[in-house]
C-alpha cells in the first residue's frame, strides 16, 4: 500500500491536533502553577503565564509545608507495597505459569477476580484489622493494603511474561544439576526481568495513586501520602489554585519520570495485562 | 506432600510457589471480605461500635432499608453510576478506537503522539480530579471561558454546583483518563490483523466503512469485549474522581455507589449499612466480572 505524502501530511495534522487536546489539561496544571492568583481569576485568565512566578513552588517546596512530608510518605508506602506485591508475584506467577496442578485455574481466576474489586468492599475490615494491631496512623496499614491492589495484576502479566519463555530453558537447567528452584533463580528470574520490570513499575503507579486507604488509614497529618495531602489540602485553601497545582505537579512528578523512561514498558503491561490476561 | 527438596512432585511445587501470594491476598482481601459480609448483617453503627455486646444480627435488614427506605440514596446511586459508567464508556470506547484507527497507521511523530496520550491514564486520579475541579469552576475555569468565548455558553456557569453539569464534569473527566486505556487495548487487537486482508477487501472494491464494519470490527472482537467489559467494572468502581471532584454532591446528583459506601461508613459511621451497600456494589461488578472471563477463557490461554 502507498500513500500518498498529503495523506500522510493530514495524519501528522490530526495527530497534532489530538495531542494539544489531550495534553491541554497537563498543560493548564503547569501554566496555573506558575501564575499568580490574580491572574488565574483574571478575565479572560491569559493562556500563558504573563506574569512567571515560581511563588507557589517555593511555598510547596518550603519547609512548613506538607507537600514534602506527603512526598516522602508516599515514597515509603508506593515502595513497600512495590516490594511485596513483586517478591510475592514472581514465584505465584512462575508456579502458575509452569507446572499444571490442581486448583491452578481456580487460583488463577481468583487473581482475575480480585483486580475487579472495589476498594470499598474490604476498606471496613481492614481499618478494624489494622486498629486491633495499632497500624493505623502506621506505613505498614498503607503498605499492607496497597499491594493488595499490585499482586493480582503483577501475577497475571508475569504468568504471560513466563509462559512466553521456551520451556526447555528449564529443561536445560535441569540436565545440568539444578532442581527447580534453582532454575527458577538462576535461569528465570534474569530472563523475566523485563515482565518484573513491568510489574514493578505497575505496583508502584497504584500504590503512588491510591486515595482511599491513605486517607482512611493514616488521620494523622503528618502520616499521609501526598494524594491524601493534596486533597487535604484544597479543602483547606480552596481558591488557592497556583498552590495546588504546584502541588499536583510534585505530586505526579514520579510517575511522569517513571512514564519518560519506561514508555515501552508500561505500554506491553497495560496491553499484557488486560487482553492476554 | 513429601519433603524431599527437589523430589517434590511439580504439581506441589507449583502450588507451593503460588502459596505465599495466595495467603496474602487470603489474608488483606479474602478475610476482610468474609468480615465485611458478617458486618453487613449486624446493626453496628456508631452507637454499638465500641460496645459488641450490643452487636446483633439483624439478617437482611440493611439491604432491605438501603433499597427501600425513603432516606437510602442508594436507588439513586445506583441509577448515577449506572449513567456515569455508561456515558464514560461510550465516549471513551469511540473517541479510544478513532485513535487506535489513526495511530495503527505509521506516520511520522506517530508513536511520540500515542506515547503521550498514555500519560492521563497513569496519573494520580486524586490529582486529575483536582485539576479538573478547577477546569470546571467558575470562575478562572477555563472550560467557561472556551465554551463563552466560542459563544457556546451565554456566561459562564457553576458546572459543579449543578446537578447535570456536575454528572457532565466528572464524566468528561473520567473520559481524559480512560481513553489511553481503551485505545492501546484496541490497537494492540488491530495489530493482529494482517495486512494482506486489507489488501484484498480493497481488491474486492470494499470503502473503508465496508471495510470497517465487515473486517476490522469482527476481527477484533476480543479485544472489543475485553475493552468494554473491564472498561465497565473499572468505572463502575470509581471512587477518588468523583469524591476529590463533588463529593458525591450536589445533593446526591453524582453520588455513585462506591462514594454512597464510603459516605455511610466513615462519615455517617453506619458501619454496617456501608457493608451492605459494598456488598451491592462488589454483586454487580462480580456478574460483569464472570461474564469477562468466560468470554477470554473462550478464545485465551487459559
Amino acid at each position: 500500500m502507498k500513500k500518498s505524502k498529503k495523506n500522510m501530511l493530514s495524519l501528522i495534522i490530526i495527530g497534532a491536533c489530538i495531542f494539544v487536546v489531550f495534553i491541554f489539561p497537563l498543560y493548564w496544571m503547569l501554566v496555573t502553577a506558575l501564575k499568580t492568583q490574580l491572574e488565574i481569576f483574571q478575565i479572560p485568565t491569559p493562556l500563558w503565564p504573563r506574569d512567571l512566578t515560581f511563588e507557589a513552588f517555593e511555598k510547596q517546596l518550603s519547609q512548613s509545608s506538607d507537600t514534602l512530608q506527603g512526598f516522602k510518605n508516599s515514597i515509603i508506602i508506593a515502595v513497600g507495597a512495590t516490594v511485596i506485591s513483586t517478591v510475592l508475584s514472581i514465584p505465584a506467577s512462575y508456579g502458575l505459569a509452569r507446572f499444571n496442578f490442581k486448583g491452578r485455574k481456580l487460583i488463577i481466576l481468583l487473581f482475575l477476580i480480585t483486580q475487579m474489586l472495589p476498594s470499598t468492599l474490604v476498606l471496613t475490615a481492614l481499618y478494624v484489622m489494622f486498629a486491633k494491631v495499632k497500624l493505623l496512623n502506621n506505613y505498614w496499614a498503607p503498605i499492607l493494603a496497597d499491594a493488595t491492589l499490585g499482586i493480582p495484576f503483577s501475577v497475571i502479566i508475569l504468568r504471560t511474561y513466563f509462559i512466553s519463555i521456551p520451556k526447555e530453558l528449564d529443561e536445560a537447567a535441569k540436565i545440568d544439576g539444578c532442581g527447580h528452584i534453582k532454575a527458577f533463580i538462576k535461569i528465570m528470574l534474569p530472563i523475566a526481568k523485563p515482565g518484573i520490570v513491568v510489574a514493578a513499575v505497575f505496583s508502584f503507579v497504584y500504590a503512588w495513586g491510591d486515595l482511599i486507604y491513605g486517607i482512611t488509614f493514616m488521620t494523622n497529618p503528618t502520616m499521609r501520602p501526598i494524594t491524601s495531602s493534596i486533597y487535604n489540602y484544597v479543602q483547606q485553601y480552596q481558591t488557592l489554585w497556583n498552590s495546588t497545582m504546584a502541588f499536583g505537579i510534585i505530586a505526579i512528578s514520579p510517575v511522569v519520570l517513571i512514564f519518560i523512561f519506561m514508555q515501552k514498558y508500561i505500554v506491553s503491561g497495560l496491553t499484557n495485562g488486560a487482553v492476554k490476561a | 506432600m513429601k519433603k524431599t527438596g527437589h523430589k517434590l512432585s511439580a504439581a506441589n511445587l507449583g502450588l507451593l510457589f503460588s502459596l505465599p501470594a495466595l495467603i496474602y491476598m487470603m489474608i488483606f482481601i479474602g478475610y476482610p471480605m468474609i468480615q465485611n459480609l458478617i458486618l453487613s448483617l449486624k446493626n453496628v453503627d456508631v452507637y454499638t461500635f465500641a460496645r459488641p455486646e450490643n452487636q446483633a444480627f439483624v439478617g437482611i435488614d440493611n439491604y432491605i432499608a438501603l433499597f427501600s427506605n425513603a432516606n437510602s440514596v442508594l436507588p439513586k446511586a445506583i441509577i448515577n453510576t449506572v449513567i456515569f459508567t455508561v456515558a464514560s464508556i461510550f465516549f471513551q470506547f469511540i473517541i479510544g478506537f478513532g485513535l487506535a484507527l489513526l495511530f495503527n497507521n505509521k506516520f511520522p511523530g506517530c508513536s511520540f503522539f500515542r506515547g503521550v496520550t498514555m500519560i492521563s491514564w497513569l496519573l494520580p486520579v486524586t490529582v486529575a480530579g483536582l485539576l479538573f475541579k478547577f477546569m470546571f469552576q467558575l470562575n478562572g475555569g477555563i472550560i467557561n471561558q472556551f465554551l463563552t468565548s466560542l459563544h457556546i455558553l451565554e456566561e459562564p456557569i457553576e458546572w459543579l454546583l449543578e446537578g447535570r453539569t456536575a454528572m457532565v464534569a466528572i464524566v468528561v473527566a473520567n473520559i481524559w483518563i480512560g481513553i489511553p486505556f481503551n485505545m492501546m487495548l484496541i490497537l494492540t487487537g488491530l495489530t493482529t490483523i494482517s495486512p494482506e486482508i486489507y489488501e484484498s477487501a480493497g481488491l474486492d472494491g470494499a470503502n473503508k466503512l465496508q471495510t470497517l464494519f465487515m473486517i476490522t470490527i469482527p476481527m477484533i472482537k476480543p479485544a472489543i469485549m475485553s475493552v468494554l467489559t473491564l472498561g465497565f467494572v473499572y468505572t463502575f468502581k470509581v471512587f477518588d474522581l468523583v469524591w476529590v471532584m463533588t463529593k458525591g454532591g450536589p445533593v446526591n446528583a453524582t453520588e455513585l455507589v462506591s462514594t454512597y459506601a464510603y459516605r455511610l461508613s466513615f462519615e455517617e459511621f453506619k458501619f454496617s449499612e456501608g457493608a451492605a451497600a459494598a456488598n451491592v456494589l462488589f454483586l454487580i461488578l462480580l456478574v460483569v466480572g464472570i461474564f469477562y472471563i468466560k468470554t477470554i477463557d473462550d478464545n485465551e490461554v487459559m
